[in-house]
């Protein structure tokens, strides 16, 4: 048995101990995400078009991760309307950044990887880093707008009198604790995926100018302010949402 | 009527600072020590189809790029240098006029020739910082720049470790990192919850989590004697990779423990707040509810941004002939181990930090 498959056995066996039966709906959603990233990656690398793979991609894996273990309530729809609306908008901010920035490819520091291959392979890699920039940011926007979504919807529940202005208040103050620990979990992700790399860098003596400009350094840097852009939008659009549902269904009970 | 003036003058002076930001950064050549080239003029030469063995058809496009020298000792003067890039773009660029570039200028005998070092990327990426920074004002005020502060103070303090781990030079460098977890984990909590008991419980929650889900990991690896782990496909390792592959988890897995203990606990604590006499096994029960609604949004950001790093490289493995099985060994299955155990960090701080909590908020009456 090799230990990635001991490993996720374990993790099975524990979603299912701690959660029951939505902790197992959990692990499965996980495996189709897998398997979706999969097929994303055999996709493009057989020549169909990226951005149009991983947008499909995408609307799938939001799709999963909004509804499967959250039982599809009038919230999670909003969730999703809200994801959606704020995945279309990071496309239209991502495509001209990247295509200015130049970090697609491979780096200088890659080289020693890569040598042994001949990167003239005739695919764009400009549409694969975009397509990867915009899946990277869409799970920290999956997991933020659930949050907001529910939260929200437990304060009306709660409170049924609750003016529009305090629910776009109490949305705020949701939406900021559930920021600050975001950018943690992105952070730290980020970093823990590129230790090596940090290390690197230092061994080479960077300096601070080479990090500004390095195309690994900025293409790792851009993913994690792209997510956290995406992050406050979402926590925004969600709120607004929330809001203005609750606004319409007043309406329709006063006439 | 007030306010709106007042959020007229602040719109403005955010749009302001952009403006400056930007022409800022466009003019910083002197900053840098590095000579950095202005393109004024480039000449595309012939294009060519080349087919590699595996039947990849790209294209190859030579240029002829002339430039002036912004800064340093030769500022001012005219230098002509060669470039080629490929259709796909894989490492090499297509320059334009009016672009910025580092170089370095070699003397040869008596004559100096110039090659490109690399892209300047620096307004782009200073931009995107000041988008963000702007955004997360509209949206929360002055709160919201709080939030930052942690996640840069914590920068600083990787960058630090990353320095004594190079200085000192250990061969059991997995300490420093294991240390510096404990410490990244307080400074955090401080910042966000305040010194109280409630950051207390969360940090007792989260010491638990992350040390058990190392535990298990470990004796998993040696359970499994290390099967399929290829800790030599780690990028960019000049350490030992195993232990430089633990240490990434270990922080990899510290961001997401975090994550859920914070939400588990704080719900608690609020719940105490607003209902005084809660039971025991209520706030376990609920501090479990909070658990399973963010255990799955939770991994899937992590399966996500492991799994983003992969795209390219997988993509460079699939189009040279690799099977489904190599490339998804050499290029994921590292990736894909660390998700795994961050997830069971997260499976494990459920529990504890409901039972920590509660336990806890019983002490009081």
């Amino acid at each position: 048995m090799t230990t990635m498959i001991l490993l996720t056995c374990i993790l099975a066996l524990f979603m299912f101990i701690t959660s029951g039966r939505s902790g197992l709906y959990s692990f499965i959603s996980l495996v189709i995400n897998f398997i979706l990233l999969f097929i994303t990656i055999v996709l493009i690398a057989g020549g169909v078009p990226a951005i149009a793979v991983s947008f499909f991609t995408g609307i799938c894996i939001l799709a999963i991760t909004i509804y499967m273990g959250n039982s599809g309530e009038n919230e999670t729809d909003i969730a999703f309307l809200a994801t959606i609306l704020v995945m279309s908008v990071m496309i239209v901010l991502i495509i001209p950044v990247e295509h200015l920035a130049q970090v697609q490819g491979f780096s200088n520091e890659d080289s020693e990887e890569i040598e042994a291959f001949n990167l003239a392979i005739g695919v764009n890699f400009e549409a694969i880093i975009i397509s990867t920039t915009v899946l990277s940011t869409l799970g920290a926007i999956a997991e933020a707008a659930i949050a907001v979504a529910s939260g929200l919807q437990e304060i009306i529940e709660q409170k049924p009198d609750i003016t529009l202005q305090e629910l776009r208040k109490s949305g705020q103050n949701i939406g900021y604790q559930i920021m600050g620990m975001t950018f943690n979990t992105l952070f730290f992700g980020m970093f823990g995926g590129n230790l090596a790399l940090f290390i690197l860098l230092y061994k080479l003596q960077a300096t601070f100018g080479y990090y500004l400009n390095s195309k690994v350094f900025v293409s790792e840097t851009m993913l994690v302010l792209y997510a956290s852009i995406a992050v406050i939008l979402i926590i925004w659009t969600t709120s607004e949402l929330m809001v203005y549902r609750l606004a319409k269904q007043r309406k329709k009970n006063s006439k | 009527m007030r306010l709106k003036k007042k959020n007229f003058i602040l719109g403005l002076l955010i749009i302001l600072s952009g403006g400056l930001l930007y022409l800022f950064t466009i003019n910083d050549a002197f900053l840098y020590k590095q000579p950095i080239m202005r393109i004024t003029h480039v000449e595309n030469g012939k294009t060519v189809g080349i087919v590699d063995e595996f039947k990849n058809h790209d294209q190859q496009t030579s240029q002829r790029i002339t430039g002036n020298i912004l800064n340093g000792e030769h500022k001012n003067e005219k230098f002509k240098v060669h470039n080629t890039y490929t259709k796909s773009r894989g490492m090499d660029q297509k320059f334009h006029v009016g672009q910025l570039v580092f170089v370095n200028i070699y003397q040869k005998k008596d004559k100096q020739t110039v090659s490109i070092s690399h892209y300047k990327r620096d307004t782009y990426l200073l931009m995107l910082c000041w988008l963000t920074l702007v955004l997360l004002f509209v949206v929360m005020r002055s709160n919201g720049l709080r939030s930052i502060v942690s996640v840069i103070l914590n920068f600083i303090l990787f960058l630090i470790i990353v320095q004594l781990d190079v200085m000192w030079n250990i061969t059991s460098f997995f300490g420093i990192y294991a240390i510096s977890a404990i410490v990244f984990t307080a400074l955090t909590l401080v910042l966000v919850i305040g010194w109280n008991k409630q950051c207390l419980v969360t940090f007792a929650a989260i010491f638990f989590g992350t040390a058990t889900a190392l535990l298990i990991t470990v004796i998993a690896m040696w359970l499994t004697d290390d099967k399929g782990m290829h800790y030599e496909a780690l990028d960019f390792a000049t350490q030992a990779p195993k232990q430089l592959f633990l240490s990434a988890s270990v922080i990899g897995l510290l961001g997401t423990v975090m994550d859920a203990a914070t939400d588990i606990v704080s719900t608690l604590f609020e719940l105490k707040r607003s209902q005084a006499t809660v039971s025991f096994k209520q706030l376990f029960e609920s501090g479990r509810q909070v658990g399973k609604k963010i255990m799955g949004p939770l991994i899937n950001v992590l399966l996500l941004i492991f799994f983003a790093e992969t795209f390219t490289l997988a993509i460079l493995y699939f189009r040279t002939g690799n099977s489904f099985g190599y490339t998804f060994e050499w290029t994921m299955s590292l990736g894909l181990v660390q998700t795994l155990i961050s997830g069971i960090g997260i499976t494990l701080v459920i529990p504890s930090a409901s039972l920590l909590a509660a336990t806890a908020l019983r002490g009081d009456d």
